[in-house]
Formats: structure tokens, sequence, C-alpha cells
């Protein structure tokens, strides 16, 4: 249902992150892009929902298409309001100064009708953890309700493709099986996934397919079995090996160039 | 005895409407982290708007014109773009707007003949009136500050300071700077028990800013459209990624601040006569905001009567020892004092901190 073709990005017009990506997530599936630190695997997310631009990056090459529609170029709010499409950034977008009811609320604003407090039933019933403490500031939650309220937020929206950033970043393992299970239960509701995470086993487990990204381009494709298998992804993302110093090498590499600019 | 609690009530009514100022500041302050200098000259703009309606002002229309077209192409604009209408309905709606805001300059509005009525005549062109307030913030907002978002609030800010000499600058070229004579003629509720004495018009501004204070927080804590504001102010991205569009908002934001401010002006100008030179009392705010604290709603109501008080006791009591004008540098003097005390201001938030 949604295409990448070739994409390439750069940030403040000199910075480039994303250097030719291509890929394609199918409908139904759970779709797992992993990479290292900055490999370029948010602002990959950004560039398909709009928010590209408010970082001040740009699409210089390639296109971004929802069943055959390009959506490159439109207003994050309106690639989520005409093709349903929602993305939970990284590190819990929650607000903070709100209630978790009032966040909830806040998420359904773009289509605030009278199905909104049977949605937040349903979200409850997803995280019932997020109902005994829903005029709680989120501010105040721990860092697993919020991610489960940032995922609860993004249902109130009715998304049927939900591309989600590194929502384990800084949970307890417990809590991101936990997370992860759910996860795949809203797959099975119907709702495709594109799941960005540096925990590749626990997200492998869960996926269909996955990519993974190395310096703005996609370096291995396959389905999640075959990658849980590869030589490679095994030495650089599921254990340590000789070639991680080598990722280490590339990535400080990076670094120079970026002070350089 | 009388005296202290004369001053106080006085300083209180006048204090209510600082704090209305106050909240203009800290909800575009909250929105865009910006702090709105220009706060005097929409101050006044929103009073010269208002005095068009209210005491039948004409323009001549080489000066009617050009604010004609100019609200047909900010209509036009907003319809377009925010509220994507089709061009069919966006330029035709521009039209009727500018088209009505020219007749409305040119012709005048000539409301002392249809009602003879002063209270209604004011209940009428209140409205009309904030809502071109409302109307040109937005359309400063949609100019200067949106090419400006994302990036440093402190860009913005030094934003306003040029607006506001802008501002300043076009009122002079349409209404010229001299002093235009402002009476509202409210019904008198002068208040005399024994030995007070509190006049009709302070009174009336304290009502007015206090109920204009509680219908902007009402909106803001039991809308719909409060909370997208508080969540915009929160987290722009955050909330432009859960579909609420953080630019309409700070548009809806700037135009509600610039109506408040009206609000203020309408009072303060209530209380002598409005000109060009009246944008000084804008900047009451600043200590205002810094005293109550920068991002706090109910501080800029508490910081609005402490300034008022101030005011009022300075001239009471340390004026008639010879010390003429005190009664203006008291506010900033106790803005020291409380930010050497409190650097964040009296109720500045308690950032939530993890651990
Ligand atoms: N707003 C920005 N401006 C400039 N550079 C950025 C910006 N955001 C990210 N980058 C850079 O782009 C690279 C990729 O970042 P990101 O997409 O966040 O990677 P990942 O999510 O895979 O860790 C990083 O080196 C980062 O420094
Ligand atoms: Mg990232």
């Amino acid at each position: 249902m949604l295409s990448i073709e070739n994409l390439r990005v750069v940030y403040h017009d000199v910075i480039s992150v994303l250097n030719g990506i291509s890929l394609g997530v199918k409908d139904g599936e759970v779709l797992i892009i992993i990479g290292a630190n900055g490999a370029g695997k948010t602002t990959l997310l950004r560039s398909i929902s709009g928010m590209i631009e408010f970082y001040d990056g740009d699409i210089i090459e390639g296109d971004v298409k929802m069943d055959g529609t390009s959506i490159k170029g439109l207003d994050a709010t309106d690639i989520m309001k005409r093709f349903d499409l929602t993305y939970v950034m990284e590190d819990r977008p929650v607000f903070w100064y709100l209630t978790i009811e009032e966040n909830l609320g806040a998420a359904s604003f773009s289509r605030w009708d009278k199905r909104v407090k049977a949605d937040m039933e349903e979200v409850f019933g997803y995280f019932p953890v997020l109902r005994s403490m829903k005029g709680k500031r989120a501010g105040y939650a721990s860092g697993g309700e919020q991610q489960m309220l940032a995922i609860g937020m993004a249902l109130m929206t009715k998304p049927k493709i939900l591309l989600l950033d590194e929502p384990s970043l800084g949970l307890a393992p417990l809590i991101t099986e936990e997370l992860f299970s759910i996860i795949s239960q809203l797959n099975q509701t119907g709702i495709t996934i594109m799941l960005v995470e540096q925990n590749a086993h626990a997200a492998l487990g869960i996926g269909t397919r996955g990519y993974v990204v190395e310096m703005g381009r996609i370096v291995l494709d396959g389905t999640a079995q075959e990658l849980l298998e590869n030589e490679d992804v095994r030495e650089f993302y599921l254990g340590s090996g000789k070639k991680e110093r080598k990722s280490y090498k590339d990535a400080k590499r990076y670094k120079r160039r970026k002070r350089w600019l | 005895m009388i005296d202290l609690i004369q001053t106080l009530g006085s300083g209180i009514l006048v204090g209510l409407v600082y704090a209305l100022l106050g909240l203009c500041i800290v909800i575009i302050f909250k929105a865009s982290e910006a702090f709105n200098f220009a706060i005097g000259e929409f101050l006044i703009l929103g009073s010269f708007l208002f005095y068009v309606l209210f005491f039948n002002e004409t323009l001549p229309w080489h000066r009617a014109l050009p604010l004609g077209v100019l609200i047909f192409l900010f209509f036009s604009y907003v319809f377009f773009f925010d509220i994507r209408a089709r061009f069919v309905i966006a330029i035709p709606s521009g039209l009727v707007a500018g088209f009505l805001i020219f007749c409305v300059l040119f012709f005048g509005l000539n409301l002392s003949s249809l009602v003879s009525s002063s209270l209604l005549r004011f209940i009428i062109a209140l409205p009309m009136g904030l809502l071109a307030a409302g109307f040109v913030g937005s359309m400063v907002e949609r100019i200067t500050i949106k090419p400006l978002l994302g990036r440093s609030p402190i860009s913005m800010t030094i934003i306003t300071l040029g607006l506001g000499f802008f501002l300043r600058g076009c009122i002079q070229l349409i209404w010229g700077s001299h002093a235009y004579p402002f009476f509202l003629d409210l019904p008198d509720i002068t208040m005399e028990m024994g030995d007070f004495l509190f006049l009709s018009d302070p009174i009336w501004a304290g009502i007015l800013s206090l109920l204009t204070f509680g219908l902007v927080i009402v909106f803001l804590f039991r809308s719909r459209w409060g909370l997208a504001i508080r969540a915009t102010s929160e987290d722009q991205a955050k909330a432009m990624a859960f579909g609420i569009n953080s630019r309409f908002i700070l548009l809806i934001v700037w135009a509600i601040s610039a109506l408040c401010i009206a609000v203020a002006g309408i009072m303060i100008s209530n209380f002598g006569a409005l000109q060009v030179g009246m944008g000084y009392v804008g900047l009451r705010a600043i200590p205002v905001v810094l005293i109550g604290g920068m991002d706090s709603i109910g501080g800029a109501l508490i910081g609005g009567i402490i300034v008022g008080v101030c005011e009022s006791l300075a001239g009471t009591y340390i004026e008639p020892m010879g010390l003429i004008g005190f009664k203006d540098v008291a506010p900033y003097i106790l803005l020291l004092i409380v930010l050497f005390i409190r650097p964040y201001g009296l109720f500045g938030t308690v950032r939530i901190e993890r651990v």
C-alpha cells in the first residue's frame, strides 16, 4: 500500500541523510526496519509522514506513494487525514502537561465526533493501565505507560497504517515484550504496521518482512525469518563480533563529516 | 485606612486590565515561545478598530481602499491555504470580506443613527471591533510569524519588535497622531459607599477584563479547540504528528491574543483619549508576566493585580512626596525584587522532571 521510490533526503540543504531508499509496505503486514543509530530510520519515517519539512529537511529526489498516489510534499495533517497514516514519533510523543484522557482527546482532534468516547474505551481495553490513571498528567507516567499512551493516541486517529519509531527505546525487556504483543494484536485487527527498531531480535519476532538500513541506504532485505538467520544481521544487530568494530568506525567517520560541515 | 482601601480597590481594578494584557503575552509565549513586543501597537490598533465602528469614524478612499484590498488578499489566502476551500469559494469570500471592510471604513457604520442607546451600540460594536482585531492578529501571524515556524523563538521575538514599529507607522499613516476623544458612555455604575468612591469607568474596565479573562480560560480548558491549543503549546511537532494543524492553531492563538488586547485597549482608552502615543501602556504586560511567570495563566492574573496595586500604592503614597512619575517605575522595581527571589516568576511552571 505504501511504496517509497529512490528517496533522497537532506537536512538544511546540505546534510544528506537518505541516499536513495526504495521499499514497499504491503497491506496488512508488519514491516521491520532495523539499523544503527544515525542510519536515517527516523528521517525515513519523517519523510513518509510529511513531518520532514518541520525539521528543515527536503526530499530532493524520489517519491512516496500511498496506493499509487504521491503524498510527497503534503502537510503532515493532510497525509494523516486523507490517507489514514499515523506516525508515532520516537521518544514517546505524549503531551506531558496534559492528562492521559486529554492526551487521547487531543489526538482525536482531527476527527472529533460522537464515537470518540467509545474509541477511548477501546484504547483502554488494549491498555488497561491507562484507564486507572486517566486523570493523571502524562509527564508523571512511567516510560512504558507513556509509550502505551502514544500508541493509544495513534489509535485515536483511526489509522490504516501505523509508523512506529523505536517504541521499545529505554523500556524494560518485559514491557517491550508486552508492547510488541499488543502491536501484533493491532496488526491482526487490520492495521498495517511499519516498525523501526534497534531491538532487532524482538522486532523481527513479530515482523513479516524486514529491511536493514545503513548510512541512508538499504543494505539487506528479506523475510523476518531470513533476517534472523542472516550472518551479517546476527553479527551487527543481534550479537557482537568483529564487524561491530567496523560499523563503529563508519559511524565515527560520519560524525566527523557532520562536524566539518 | 480609608485611603488605603480606596487605593487598593482602584489598584485591583486597573490590575485586572493589566492581567488581561499579561494573559495575551502568556498564551502567545506558550504557543510559540516568542514574546510579543508589538503588544502596545496591537492595543492601539484594536482600540482604533473599535473606534471606527463605535464612533462612526470614516476614512478617505485612498486610505480605506488599500485596507480593503489587504483584507481581500488575506481572506482569500486563509480560505485557500488553511481552510482549504476551493478557489471559486476562496476568492469570492475574500472579495466580500474586503468589500465589507472597505464600505465600513469609507462610508462608516453609522451605528448611532440605527441604535440610540449607547449601551446597545457598545454591545454591537464591541464584538465587531474585537473580531476585526482578531483578524488583524491572525493576519500578522500569517505574514510574520508563520514563516518562522520551527525556527528559534528569538527570531520571532525580534520580528515582533520590528512589527511593532511597522504597525505604529501604519496607524499613524491611517489615523494620524492626534488624540481622539473616547467616551463610551456606559451606564454609570459608580460605587459610592460612605467615604469610598469607585468611579464607573474603572469598574467597567475591571469587570469586562475579568470577564474576557474568564472566557479565554473556559475556552482553553473546556473546549476541544482549547485542548488542541494546549497540546500545540506544549509541542508543535507532536501535535502535528497527531493530526492537529499547528499552524492554524498558532493563527487562532494570535487572533485570540489580539482580540483580548483590544478589550484591554478599549478599556484603557476609555480612561482618557485614544492616540498612537498610548502604546506604551501595553508594555505594562512585561512586569506582569515576569512577576507572574512567563508561562502561567494564573500567574498573569496575580501578576496583573500585583502590578496594578503596586502602581496605585506608589501613586497615592510615594508620588506626593515629590517623586512625580514614580508610579510608572514602581512595578519595575517590584519586578527586580521578585526576580531576585524567584527567577522564573512567582508561578513559573514546575517542570516535570523524570527520574
Ligand atoms: N533536524 C536535523 N537536522 C540535521 N541533521 C539531522 C536532523 N535530524 C537528524 N539528523 C541527522 O541525520 C542522521 C540520521 O538521523 P536519524 O534519521 O534520526 O537516524 P536514526 O533514527 O536511524 O537514529 C543523524 O546523523 C542525525 O544527526
Ligand atoms: Mg531514530
